[in-house]
This record gives structure tokens, C-alpha cells and sequence, in this order.
């Protein structure tokens, strides 16, 4: 339709909503940006292929974890972060950069600027390393405070290493790696900075990119040709952190019977069906059988499950005479007595002087906004930590 | 057919324009038809031919079609549904979308544009108007969404339909249609009730002879009406070869959970690939709250020991279940309107109201 004559009307072509040549690439852009790696693949395809007139993939040459460029050019606007400065030069008014602690930085891709040269992209094996470095270096460092920092550097780099992922189109082994580790950082991370300030760390954004990353992994795992040794941790780890999400689950139904029916997947399905049951007693008992980043995929849920169980038994309970022992329910919670008792009170259940419960569905009341730590309730995944280092969580070989 | 000029052709479209023969004319702008398999019919730019003989807006309709089969024939799919889908949205009833297959987002994409004109259309008199072409649309754009799995997808354009003034005067096959993909978004929405309406509309009003079509509304229909309660008839599943469901119904009427997971893990593959399997699960309350039931009958009393329960669930080969889950689920029942009653944990008994104190189940939301 681009090569009508002298238009004699309003033709659809040129109506603003119908599809015509780049107009419906831009629009295409605006409405899929940052939903995920396949629709990010197909704007930048798109751009580079009208850009350049359908060039072949960018392929990347540099070989150090910063290119070269950035890190001069990011000396010079004195926009080094800390953990990149050359050891010495932190507090003089222009630090050096280290060229083996600087980090290639996520820039937001913009209209006219080329991401495609190759000295600035790094190699999938360079961009493995990358990622090595950040876990081993920075996250697992116990020399590097506050946490919420490391936090900051380590999730922007590795948006760094997407986005070069993305340009060259990587796929294979060494992609799976990189986000099987990215999803693991980012879920390690949701558990240990949950309760922290907005402005250090949004559980939003965390989740945003965790959901990005996993579904582009199960998408890898779908369509390249195995064998996937990690697999049915991620399913199960994805199943867990979307747990009562019909779309998650019908995922893990829609898997191999070969799949489905390994441990990790059986536990985390009974656990997901426990929790759309809605029975609490039986999906804390069977968390209890979980490891440490199943932990802590779930632990966001646990609130629903406390909440859901204090909920029920307010209606099951509810009679004049009722006495329910607070060791019991304790038990039940995985929590100890006294932190049973500060739950049982945010949510308006009455203990009384002989630490019996008094259940009433008239008094159970949702807590204020910000009244419930999440925080103070950790223990049951707190405790499956034990001397299990960051660096082995994050690189799964536990 | 596949070996005429463009001449020639564009002469039979303008003839039956003439003559108003709808039918033949959508033939010829149709991919199922042989014609556009003629090498000269594939021409990259024949709207000059077609304004020379033919009308807007039929010049601009034809000469997109053409491109479009030049487009196929070069296996620029990309380009192909672009202009087919210009034709489309001159209201052309037909399914000419293309060559179906991988790109379904892209069609949707394509059939959104058309489903927007076709809403804002509002210069042309209620006979003309391209507002007809709405519910077609969305069908189309159903089938494709529940393909891809983004049912949230579906929401505008439900929306749209409701809101306009002509959803009554649609065909009946486009209004089955439609209602049996609202059904089935408001089952997966867990909004049973409305779901209920949808389905048995749809089912209800289908064509007889329309077995298959019958089936499919019934394979939706059964499990939104068995947690309402009702169970189906044996001879209604015979009847629709759905026999698969037999086992299910008889565990939920009898509160034999054991039967139930027997009969959910033999079909699995069935249920799954239809994605009823999660909602079927959901029965598992309904069949707990009906042999509890049983077990209240049994007792012949108000005030039931939770042993009881217990008991009843051991015999059902659920084994890791304790007292305590026993208690939860209880609970559950009770915060769900299921039982009315409460529990006591003093005297670790259920005690139940004197009066129904287990409402049918089409009262319990």
C-alpha cells in the first residue's frame, strides 16, 4: 500500500489506525516495550533491519566485562560506581576505573542511538563471566555494605547482560546459565531485602524483571533441544513464586509426565494445590520440606497462608466458649509463641491471660497498611540457611 | 478459474458486484477458492487495473486481495496478512485471514485494527454500518487469545459488545459463539455463576445437528455446573461421548475422594489438554463437604467427634492426614457457607446447626 498515486480519498492505508510499513513497527514498539526477550528481540530486529537494511546479527568482540569506550568515557563524567573504582582512588575528586572490577552499565535504548557496534557488546562467553564476577565478587562478598547497594549494582549489570543478550540474539547453553543464575539472584534477593525501604529496594521492579527472566528460561528450556539438568528446579522455583496462578499452573500441567512427576515439581504442585484449597495447615507442612531458594520463592506467599489460616479458623472456631491454645496454633504457623501472639493480634485475634485463643469471625480484621513485618515471620525459610553461602545459592551447587 | 487474465477476473468481480451475488464475489476475494493460485492474478501493484474497472470501494479491496496472493506467492506471510485483512475490514463475511499457523499474535494484532474501525464506525446508517462486523470480529479474536493462552485480552472487547445497542440482533451462531467464549473466560475468572449463564445459553441454543459444537459447549458446562451442584445424567454423557466425566460425577455425589483423584489422574491427559483439569480439582471441596455429610448421617447426632472425620478420610487411603488438617479443612467448610456450625476444640468435636446445617450446594455461592 506504500506506493499508491495521488490519493483520492482517506484510504485506509493512512488511516491512524491501520498497520502500514514502519508506523506499525512503532506502534508495535510502544505497546510490547518491556514485556519480554521475544517481543525486545523483534523491536530491535526491526530496528537494526531498517536501520541497516536486514544486516545480519550484531555479533560482539570485546572481551573485558566494560568496554573500553564506556569506561573512559564514564571516568571522565566521574560516573564510576564504588565498587568499580581502581583501589586508592575512591576519594580523589576524579577516580580511575579498574578495568577488572568495571561492569558494562544498562543504558535505555533510544531513537538514534546504534547499540549494535561491536566493540561495545561482549561475547555470551564473556558475558558468562560477567556474571560469574558479579556473583562471586560482589553479591557473595562479605566485605561489601549495605547489602541493598551490592543490590543496586549487581540487578543493574545484569540488566547490562540482558540487553546485550538481546541485540545478539543469544541462545544455547550459555544464555540458560546466565538466566538460570539472574533468576536465582533476583529470588534470593526478593527474600533477603523484604522489608527494606522503597527507595533501596522496590519488590515491584524485583518482580518484574524475576517474571522477564523466567519466562524467557522457560521458553529456552521449551524450544532448545536438551538436555536441561536444571530444569525442573526452575519449573518448580517458577511454580512456587507464582503460586495459585492458574496460568503457572496450567504451565507445569501442560509439562511432560516425565517432568511433572519429579520431586520437585510433585512437591511444589502439592503445595500449590494445598494453597488453592485453601489448606494452610497442610501447605506449612509440606514448606516445611523445602530447600532454602524454595524457600524463598514462597516466602512471599506465606502471608496469604498465615492469613488464610487465621481467617478460617476465626469462622471455624467462632462460639462463646471457644478456647484454642496458642502452643497449638504456634505449631501450626511454624512460628514461635510469642511471635504467634504479635500475628494473632495484628489481625485482631484476641489472646487471653491463660494464652488461649478466642476466635470470633467478627473480630478478625485485615492489618492496617505497614502494620505486618513480613520480615519478623522469616524464620521457617530463615532457618533452612544454615552455613549455605550466597555464592553457592546463587550458582546452585548446593 | 487458474487460468484466467486479470481482465477477465476483474470482470467476474465486477459482475457480481452487479449483480449482487455476495457469495461468488466473496469466492473470488476468498484463499480457499483455486483462483488464487493463477500466476496472473499475483501482481504487486494492480490497483491501477482495478480503478479502471471497478468501484470504490471495491478497487482498493481487490487490489489488496491481489497483492495479498502476490504476497503468498513470494511466502511474504507478513505482508500477505496485512492486505488480506484490508479486505476483511470492508465487512466481506469470511474467514480470509490468511495462512493460519505461528503468527496468531500478528493476526490478532491485524484483526484488532479491523475490530476498531469497526466499532468507531459511526457515519453509516444501521444497515450499512460496519458495527455488524463486530461480534464476527471478536470470535475471531477470541478463538486466537484462548489459543495463545492471553485471556486478559478478551476483556475490551467484551466490553465493546455489551455496551452496544446491537448485541441482541446478532445472528444466533455468532451469539453462541460469543457467549460460549464468555463462558468460558468467566469460568477461568472463577465467576461460576455467570459462567453457568453463558454456557447453557450457548448450549441451549446451539444448532442440533451441531454435535461436535454441542460437546464442546457440554465439555465447559459440566464441571461449572457440578460445583454448582447439579450432576450430569449418565445418558446425557453417553449421548456426547463424554463418558470421561462418569467417574467424576459418581465421586463427587458419593464424597468418594479416593474415586475422585482415581478419576481426575486417569483422564489427566483429557481434562488437561481441554484446561479443565484445575477447575475440576476444585471439586475436591465439594466432595469433602459431601462426605462429611455422609458421616453426619451416619452419626445421627449434632455434636460429631472430629475422630469421625478422621476416620472417614483414612478410609478414603488419605493417609498423611492428621487431626489437625482434619480441623482445617472443617474450618474451610465452615468459612465457605458449606456447613453451618462451629468447632470445639475443648471437646474436639464438630457441632452443627440443628436446622440444614448442609445447605445445598446451588445456594452456597
Amino acid at each position: 500500500m506504500n506506493r499508491r498515486r495521488a490519493p483520492r480519498r482517506i484510504s485506509l492505508s493512512q488511516r491512524r489506525d491501520a498497520p502500514a510499513g514502519g508506523e506499525w513497527r512503532q506502534r508495535k514498539e510502544e505497546r510490547w516495550r518491556g514485556q519480554g526477550k521475544a517481543q525486545a528481540r523483534e523491536v530491535e530486529e526491526d530496528e537494526s533491519c531498517e536501520q541497516h537494511g536486514k544486516e545480519a546479527v550484531p555479533r560482539g568482540t570485546c572481551q573485558t566485562m566494560c568496554p573500553a569506550r564506556e569506561l573512559q568515557d564514564r571516568e571522565v563524567q566521574n560516573r564510576l560506581h564504588r565498587f568499580e573504582m581502581l583501589a586508592g582512588t575512591e576519594r580523589v575528586r576524579r577516580p580511575r576505573g579498574d578495568p577488572l572490577r568495571a561492569v558494562k552499565e544498562y543504558t535505555r535504548p533510544a531513537a538514534g542511538k546504534d547499540s549494535t557496534n561491536p566493540t561495545d557488546l561482549r561475547p555470551p562467553a564473556v558475558l558468562l563471566k560477567t556474571v560469574c564476577y558479579l556473583i562471586d565478587d560482589i553479591a557473595a562478598s562479605p566485605h561489601l555494605h549495605p547489602w541493598t547497594e551490592v543490590y543496586s549494582f549487581v540487578f543493574d549489570r545484569l540488566r547490562g547482560v540482558k540487553q546485550d543478550m538481546i541485540i545478539q540474539r543469544v541462545s544455547g547453553l550459555n544464555c540458560m546459565a546466565i538466566l538460570e543464575r539472574t533468576v536465582r539472584f533476583l529470588i534470593y534477593a526478593s527474600y533477603r531485602l523484604c522489608g527494606e525501604p522503597l527507595w533501596l529496594y522496590d519488590p515491584r521492579i524485583n518482580d518484574t524483571h524475576l517474571q522477564e527472566s523466567l519466562s524467557w528460561l522457560l521458553d529456552c528450556y521449551a524450544t532448545e533441544t536438551g538436555p536441561h539438568p536444571n530444569q525442573e528446579e526452575f519449573q518448580a522455583l517458577g511454580l512456587l513464586y507464582n503460586l495459585g496462578s492458574a496460568r503457572a499452573t496450567q504451565h507445569i500441567m501442560e509439562l511432560s509426565g516425565r517432568l511433572r512427576t519429579s520431586p520437585a515439581i510433585t512437591l511444589a504442585l502439592s503445595i500449590n494445590r494445598a494453597f488453592l484449597e485453601r489448606n494452610p495447615v497442610r501447605m506449612l507442612r509440606l514448606a516445611r520440606r523445602l530447600n532454602f531458594i524454595q524457600g524463598c520463592a514462597l516466602h512471599r506467599h506465606l502471608v496469604t497462608c498465615r492469613r488464610d489460616l487465621l481467617l478460617i479458623y476465626s469462622h471455624g472456631y467462632c462460639s462463646r466458649n471457644c478456647r484454642f491454645p496458642l502452643d497449638r496454633l504456634a505449631q501450626l504457623l511454624s512460628l514461635d509463641t510469642s511471635l504467634a501472639a504479635q500475628l494473632c493480634q495484628a489481625y485482631g485475634v484476641d489472646v487471653n491471660q491463660g494464652n488461649q485463643l478466642v476466635f470470633s469471625k467478627a473480630a478478625f480484621t485485615e492489618p492496617g497498611k505497614g502494620k505486618l513485618h513480613c520480615k519478623m515471620y522469616h524464620n521457617i525459610v530463615a532457618e533452612k540457611q544454615r552455613e549455605l553461602s550466597v555464592g553457592n545459592i546463587i550458582h546452585g551447587c548446593v | 478459474m487458474a487460468h484466467i487474465t486479470i481482465n477477465q477476473y476483474l470482470q467476474q468481480v465486477y459482475d457480481a458486484i452487479d449483480n449482487h451475488d455476495g457469495s461468488f464475489c466473496a469466492e473470488l476475494l476468498s484463499f480457499k477458492h483455486p483462483h488464487v493460485a493463477n500466476p496472473r492474478l499475483q501482481l504487486a501493484s494492480p490497483e491501477e487495473k482495478c480503478q479502471q474497472l471497478l468501484e470504490p470501494p471495491y478497487d482498493e479491496m481487490v487490489a489488496a486481495h491481489l497483492r495479498c496472493t502476490y504476497a503468498v506467492s513470494n511466502h511474504d506471510f507478513v505482508e500477505a496478512y496485512k492486505f488480506q485483512t484490508l479486505v476483511a475490514e470492508q465487512q466481506l463475511q469470511k474467514k480470509g485471514k490468511g495462512q493460519p499457523g505461528e503468527m496468531l499474535e500478528k493476526a490478532a494484532e491485524q484483526l484488532m485494527s479491523c475490530f476498531r474501525v469497526c466499532a468507531s464506525d459511526n457515519r453509516a446508517g444501521i444497515e450499512d454500518s460496519k458495527k455488524w462486523g463486530m461480534m464476527f470480529l471478536s470470535n475471531q479474536l477470541f478463538k486466537i487469545y484462548f489459543k495463545i493462552n492471553k485471556l486478559h485480552l478478551c476483556k475490551p472487547l467484551i466490553r465493546a459488545i455489551d455496551s452496544s445497542n446491537l448485541k441482541n440482533d446478532y445472528s444466533p451462531a455468532q451469539k453462541v459463539t460469543y457467549k460460549y467464549y464468555v463462558g468460558r473466560k468467566a469460568m477461568f475468572d472463577s465467576d461460576f455463576k455467570p459462567a453457568e449463564e453463558f454456557l447453557s445459553y450457548a448450549f441451549h441454543h446451539c444448532h442440533g445437528s451441531s454435535q461436535k459444537n454441542k460437546r464442546m459447549i457440554l465439555i465447559y458446562l459440566l464441571p461449572v455446573k457440578m460445583l454448582l451442584g447439579h450432576m450430569p445424567t449418565h445418558q446425557l454423557l453417553r449421548k456426547y461421548d463424554l463418558m470421561q466425566f462418569a467417574d467424576v460425577t459418581k465421586s463427587v455425589s458419593e464424597g468418594n475422594l479416593l474415586l475422585l483423584n482415581e478419576a481426575l489422574s486417569k483422564h489427566e491427559t483429557f481434562f488437561i489438554r481441554c484446561g479443565i483439569f484445575l477447575i475440576l480439582e476444585k471439586l475436591k471441596i465439594i466432595t469433602y463437604r459431601n462426605l462429611f455429610k455422609k458421616v453426619y448421617l451416619l452419626l445421627r447426632t449434632h455434636q460429631l467427634p472430629l475422630d469421625a472425620f478422621l476416620v472417614s478420610l483414612k478410609m478414603m487411603q488419605l493417609d498423611d492426614v492428621d487431626i489437625d488438617e482434619v480441623q482445617c479443612i472443617l474450618a474451610n467448610l465452615i468459612y465457605m457457607g458449606h456447613i453451618k456450625g462451629y468447632i470445639s476444640h475443648q471437646h474436639q468435636k464438630l457441632v452443627v446447626s440443628k436446622q440444614n446445617p448442609f445447605p445445598p450446594l446451588s445456594s452456597v455461592s
